[in-house]
C-alpha cells in the first residue's frame, strides 16, 4: 500500500514537470466508454495540430504547447476529478468531453479557477449558456445547422415543412429550430411528430406524412442511426417523394449505403473537402501523419479547436488563462480546417460555416457552404 | 435492537468506521483539490457499496437494480434543492408546489430517502417471493425500467438531457457523514436479529423456513433498507456533480460498483471497504500510468483503457483466487478480536404442550409417482415413534409433509384441532413442530451460536432468546464450540447443532431424519441418551427416521413401517419385528423363495 502511494506521488510529480514559455493544455476527454467514438477522433485532430504548431516553433514561433491528457472514461464524476487535476497541475486551457453532462459538471471547476475550457464537439447551444463565461463549444450549434438548412430549403422554393423530432435528447430536437427558422422566413409548418430514440417502427409516422394533403415540400429530422435508416425507408415506402433534410448525425457511411431510399437526401454537416479547401489540406496532413485516410470530419474538428486556441493566445499575447478566455470570446474568422470560426458576439457557441451535402448515387455531393444569417438563428432552447 | 454478534467485536467494528472515514476525510481536506475530489467520490461509492452489500451480501441475491434507487434518490433530492429560478427555466412543466420548493441538502436528502424506501417497498411487494436467478433477473428489469422512466418522465427529469444547476453542497465532510451512516447501518444490520435471520435464509432457505424464518419477509426488509442508503448515496453524488443524467445510474456504474463489492467480498462490510479501497487505489495508479510518462530512464507510452483492463483482471483474479472476495466470509474484527459474549444463564426449557399431531390419509404425488399413499399417522408429545422402511419407501416424503416442507396432494394434517395443511413452511414451527434433515442443513458460515440463535430469534417472538440458546447448547453438549463456524464441525457435532437448533424453538414434537447417520457407536449412544432425556424431562415427542434398527428398537415406544409409500405396519417394536409384512418388505417375498 505504502509503495503504491509513494509510486503514484512520484509519478504525479514527474507529470507536473514544466517549462517556461509554453501553453499548458489539459485534455479531459473520453478515450474509453460511450463517448469515445466522438472524443477520440477529435483528440487525434488536436494532436496533429499541436504537433504541427510545435514543429514550427510553437504559437507565434515561441510558445510551445504542452499537452496533458486524461481519460475520463465517459464518466461525469471522473471528468470532475480529472478537470480538477488539470487545474491543480496549472493548465491554462482545458478541453472537455463531447457530452453536456460531464462538461456542465466541470464548468463550475473551470469557472472558479478562471480557466477557459472548450468542449470537443458538443453541439447543444445551451452548453456555453449553462456553463458560464469560461465554457466554449467547438461545433456548429444545432440552431446554426437548422438555420442553414432551413434557409437553403426556403430559397429552393420549399415553403411547407413537416418535422420529426425526439425529446429524448437535446440534439434530436434540432427540427424545432428548423421550424422556427422556416416560420420566420414565412414558411409554414404542416405538422410534427415525435419518436423515441431506438424506436423500432416508423410506419405510422410515415403513413401520417404521406397522407398529408397538400404534401409538405420538405420533411426535416435530426434522427440518426438506427432511427434515420428505419424512418427514411418507411417514409419512401409510404409514398412520400418530397425533399428530406437531415443533420450531421447521418454523416456516416451507413447513409450513403442506403441506396434508393436515401437518394436525394440533403443534410448539414461541419465541413466538406472541396478541391483546394483547408479541409482537403487537413485530410492530406492527416494521411501523411497517420498513414491512413481520415474517416470522419471529427478529426478536422479537433484541428479546428487548436487553431482557435492558437489564435486566442496570439490575440491575448500571453498564456494567462483569463487573457486567453477574453481573447477567445472576441475571435473573428479564424481559419480552421472545416470553416471560418467566429466567437465574437456569441455566448460561446461558435458561428461556423455549415456544409450542405446531398446523397447522390451513394456519393456525397456538395450543395453549398452558406454562412447563416445571424438574425435568423433561433435563441437556444433550455427545455 | 437485538444484536447477535459478540459485543467485544461489534463495538470495535462500529467505532472503527467513523475512525477510518474521518481520517480519510481529514487527509482529503488537508491535501485538497483533486485528491479531495477523489476521496469524495470514494466515500460516495462506498456509501452505495455498503448499501448494495446490505442486500446482496446478506440475502445472497446479486442485485443489478440498486442503482435505480441511487437514481431516484439523486433526482428526488436534486428536485428539492434546485433553485426555483433554474426550475422555472429548465423544468417549466413541474407541478406548482414542486416548482417553488427549495430545501436545504439535509431535509431534501431525508425526503428523498423516505420516498425511495416507499418506492422500494412497492417494488419489493412485487418481487419479494422470487428466489435465486429469478430474483437477480428481476433486479435487472428494475434497472432498465427505472432508467426508462427517468428518461421518459421529461417534465420532471429533463429526460435524457443533463439535469443541471444542482447546488454543489456535498463537501468532503458531508460525504464522510453519509458514508459513516451507511457503513454503520450496514454493519449493525448484519448482526441484528433481522440480518441474522436473512443470513440464515441465504445459507439454507429450507432449514431457515423450518425454524420459523420467513425468508421473503427478511429479504423485503433488507431491500427497503438498502434502497434508503442507495438514495442517500444518490443525493450525495447529485450534489457533488451538480449535473447528471439518467445514464449515470445505469449499467456502467452498476458494474463499476459491483466490481468493488465482488473484489472485496459481498458478505461483509469489511469486504465493501476493502473492495472500494483496492479498486480505487488500482484505478488511481493505472490512470496515472496510462497517460504516458517519462521517468527519465524509461518512457511509458500513452495507452488509454489500461484502467478498465486492470480492473477487469483484478476481478478475474479475485474470482479465481478468492471467490468469496478479499475479506472472505468474516468481518475484520471476527478474525482479529476473540469473541466474548455476555454470559446468559440458561433458562430451563419449558415442558412441551400436549396436543397430538394427526395426519389423515396423506397422499403425495410427484407427476405420476405416488410417494406416499393414504398414510395416516398420529404422533403425540411424550412418545418416541420410529419411522422405518426400505430405501424409497416414502419416509422422508412423509416427514417433509408433516413438517410443512412439502404440501400433501391430498389429506389433512391437524394439531390440537388446528389445520396445518395450508400453512406456509415457516409457520409449522409455531405449531410446535421442529425438525432436522437427512442431509444436514446447517447455516455453514454462521457460528454454532448463531445457528441456534437464528432459530431462537425466529420463534416465540424472540423472547428469552439468549437464555434459550444457552439451554439448548448446554443440553446438546455444545457449550465449548459456540464460536466455531458450523461448517467446520465434525459430522456428529453438526448433527447435534441441528438438534439444538430444533430444540431452541421449544417444540412439542421433533422430527429427526437419520440423526445417527455417520456417527460411531459412542456418538450414537450419547445421542440416544440426549434424546431420551428430551423426552423424559420435557415431554417432547420424537419422530425418528433411521436405518439403525438397533437405535430404533432401543429408543422407540412405537414404530411405523412404510413400504412403497403405504403404511404396512404400526405397533410396539416387538409387534413390528414379528409382522410378516415387515419381514417381507425388508427381506423380499417368501413366495419367490418357495417357488
Amino acid at each position: 500500500m505504502k509503495h503504491i502511494l509513494i509510486a503514484t506521488t512520484a509519478l504525479s510529480i514527474a507529470a507536473l514537470d514544466a517549462q517556461a514559455d509554453e501553453l499548458k493544455l489539459g485534455l479531459a476527454t473520453a478515450q474509453t466508454g460511450g463517448l469515445a467514438p466522438y472524443d477520440a477522433p477529435v483528440v487525434e485532430g488536436i494532436r496533429i495540430a499541436v504537433d504541427e504548431i510545435n514543429a514550427a516553433g510553437g504559437i507565434g514561433g515561441k510558445i510551445m504547447i504542452e499537452m496533458t491528457e486524461k481519460d475520463v472514461r465517459s464518466d461525469t464524476a471522473q471528468t470532475s476529478i480529472s478537470v480538477q487535476e488539470l487545474v491543480d497541475a496549472g493548465s491554462e486551457a482545458i478541453v472537455l468531453p463531447c457530452d453536456a453532462d460531464p462538461s456542465i459538471a466541470a464548468a463550475a471547476i473551470v469557472a472558479s479557477a478562471q480557466i477557459p475550457a472548450i468542449s470537443t464537439c458538443a453541439s447543444s447551444p445551451t452548453l456555453p449558456l449553462i456553463g458560464g463565461d469560461y465554457v466554449f463549444a467547438n461545433f456548429p450549434g444545432d440552431n446554426v445547422q437548422a438555420t442553414v438548412s432551413a434557409s437553403w430549403a426556403f430559397e429552393q422554393g420549399m415553403k411547407t415543412v413537416f418535422i420529426l423530432y425526439s425529446p429524448d435528447s437535446q440534439y434530436t430536437t434540432m427540427p424545432l429550430y428548423f421550424a422556427d427558422v422556416m416560420k420566420s422566413l414565412g414558411g409554414e409548418v404542416l405538422g410534427e411528430a415525435t419518436y423515441n430514440i431506438g424506436q423500432p417502427d416508423f410506419s405510422a409516422i410515415a403513413t401520417q406524412i404521406a397522407a398529408l394533403d397538400p404534401a409538405p415540400d420538405v420533411v426535416m429530422t435530426s434522427a440518426y442511426e438506427p432511427d434515420f435508416p428505419t424512418f427514411i425507408k418507411a417514409l419512401r415506402a409510404a409514398g412520400y417523394e418530397g425533399q428530406v433534410i437531415g443533420s450531421d448525425g447521418i454523416d456516416s457511411p451507413t447513409t450513403f449505403g442506403l441506396g434508393d431510399a436515401a437518394e436525394g437526401v440533403v443534410f448539414s454537416t461541419a465541413g466538406h473537402a472541396t478541391e483546394g479547401s483547408p479541409l482537403e489540406g487537413f485530410n492530406t496532413l492527416y494521411e501523411e501523419t497517420t498513414g491512413s485516410k481520415s474517416e470522419t470530419v471529427f478529426n478536422a474538428v479537433g484541428y479546428d479547436l487548436v487553431k482557435v486556441l492558437e489564435a486566442a493566445v496570439v490575440a491575448a499575447g500571453s498564456t494567462e488563462p483569463q487573457a486567453i478566455r477574453d481573447a477567445m470570446a472576441n475571435l473573428e474568422d479564424v481559419q480552421g480546417a472545416t470553416s471560418l470560426i467566429t466567437y465574437k458576439g456569441t455566448t460561446g457557441m461558435p458561428v461556423r460555416q455549415v456544409s450542405l451535402v446531398r446523397v447522390k448515387s451513394g456519393e456525397r455531393e456538395l450543395v453549398g457552404q452558406p454562412s447563416p444569417r445571424a438574425d435568423l438563428i433561433p435563441a437556444p432552447r433550455m427545455q | 435492537m437485538e444484536l447477535t454478534a459478540p459485543r467485544s467485536q461489534l463495538a470495535a467494528a462500529v467505532l472503527a468506521v467513523p475512525g477510518f472515514v474521518v481520517l480519510l476525510a481529514l487527509a482529503g481536506d488537508a491535501i485538497g483539490t483533486s485528491v479531495e475530489r477523489t476521496i469524495i467520490v470514494f466515500l460516495i461509492s462506498l456509501t452505495a457499496i455498503a448499501a448494495m452489500g446490505l442486500y446482496s451480501g446478506n440475502s445472497g441475491i446479486l442485485s443489478f437494480g440498486h442503482l435505480s434507487f441511487m437514481g431516484i434518490g439523486a433526482y428526488a433530492a436534486a428536485l428539492l434543492t434546485l433553485p426555483a429560478q433554474i426550475k422555472g427555466a429548465t423544468l417549466p412543466a413541474l407541478p406548482e408546489w414542486l416548482a417553488v420548493i427549495e430545501l436545504g441538502l439535509l431535509p431534501a436528502t431525508l425526503t428523498a430517502v423516505i420516498l425511495t424506501m416507499t418506492v422500494a417497498g412497492l417494488v419489493g411487494l412485487a418481487i419479494w417471493r422470487l428466489d435465486g436467478s429469478a430474483a437477480t433477473i428481476s433486479t435487472l428489469a428494475l434497472l432498465i425500467i427505472t432508467h426508462g422512466i427517468l428518461i421518459g418522465w421529461r417534465d420532471v427529469t429533463r429526460g435524457a438531457q443533463t439535469f443541471f444547476g444542482v447546488p454543489r453542497d456535498t463537501t468532503i465532510w458531508v460525504a464522510a457523514a453519509g458514508c459513516v451512516i451507511s457503513l454503520v447501518v450496514a454493519r449493525l444490520y448484519r448482526d441484528s436479529a433481522c440480518g441474522l435471520r436473512l443470513r440464515a435464509g441465504r445459507e439454507n432457505a429450507i432449514a431457515a423456513a423450518a425454524i420459523g424464518i420467513s425468508v421473503p419477509r427478511e429479504r423485503f426488509i433488507a431491500f427497503v433498507l438498502s434502497a434508503g442508503l442507495m438514495a442517500l448515496s444518490g443525493a450525495l453524488i447529485a450534489h457533488f456533480l451538480g449535473a447528471f443524467s439518467p445514464k449515470k445510474f445505469y449499467f456502467t456504474d452498476t458494474f463499476f460498483l459491483l466490481a468493488m463489492l465482488i473484489v472485496g467480498g459481498m458478505t461483509t462490510v469489511t469486504g465493501a471497504v476493502l473492495g472500494a479501497v483496492v479498486v480505487t487505489l488500482l484505478t488511481e495508479l493505472l490512470r496515472r500510468l496510462e497517460g504516458g510518462l517519462d521517468l527519465g530512464f524509461v518512457e511509458i507510452p500513452q495507452v488509454f483503457g489500461t484502467t478498465q483492463i486492470g480492473i477487469g483482471m483484478l476481478i478475474l483474479l479475485a474470482l479465481m483466487r478468492r471467490p468469496e472476495g478479499l475479506a472472505g466470509l468474516r468481518e475484520w474484527e471476527e478474525w482479529l478480536i476473540p469473541p466474548r459474549r455476555t454470559a446468559v444463564d440458561p433458562k430451563p426449557l419449558s415442558p412441551a404442550e400436549s396436543d397430538p399431531l394427526d395426519a389423515i390419509s396423506l397422499t403425495k404425488r410427484f407427476g405420476g409417482v405416488v410417494a406416499t399413499e393414504e398414510v395416516s399417522v398420529t404422533v403425540t408429545p411424550g412418545e418416541i415413534v420410529g419411522l422405518i422402511g426400505p430405501n424409497g419407501s416414502g419416509k422422508t416424503t412423509l416427514l417433509n409433509q408433516l413438517s410443512g416442507v412439502l404440501r400433501p396432494s391430498e389429506g389433512a394434517i391437524t394439531k390440537g384441532g388446528k389445520d396445518l395443511v395450508h400453512l406456509p413452511p415457516h409457520k409449522f414451527v409455531d405449531a410446535g413442530i421442529a425438525r432436522t434433515f437427512q442431509n444436514i442443513r446447517l447455516f455453514p458460515t454462521l457460528s454454532v451460536y448463531q445457528n441456534v440463535q437464528a432459530a431462537a430469534l425466529a420463534t416465540k417472538g424472540g423472547r428469552d432468546a439468549g437464555a434459550r440458546v444457552a439451554a439448548a447448547l448446554e443440553r446438546l453438549g455444545l457449550s465449548g464450540v459456540t464460536e466455531t463456524m458450523a461448517g467446520n464441525l465434525s459430522y456428529g457435532d453438526q448433527r447435534r447443532v441441528e438438534i439444538a437448533r430444533a430444540l431452541v424453538c421449544q417444540p412439542s414434537l421433533i422430527f429427526l431424519d437419520e440423526p445417527a447417520a455417520g456417527m460411531n457407536r459412542e456418538e450414537t449412544d450419547a445421542l440416544m441418551e440426549i434424546l431420551r432425556k428430551l423426552n423424559s424431562d420435557l415431554g417432547i415427542g420424537i419422530l425418528l427416521v433411521d436405518h439403525d434398527l438397533g437405535l430404533i428398537n432401543a429408543l422407540c415406544h412405537r414404530i411405523i413401517v412404510l413400504n412403497e409409500g403405504k403404511l404396512i405396519a404400526e405397533g410396539s417394536p416387538e409387534e413390528v419385528r414379528r409382522n410378516p409384512a415387515v419381514i417381507e418388505a425388508y427381506l423380499g417375498t417368501s413366495k419367490k423363495e418357495t417357488r
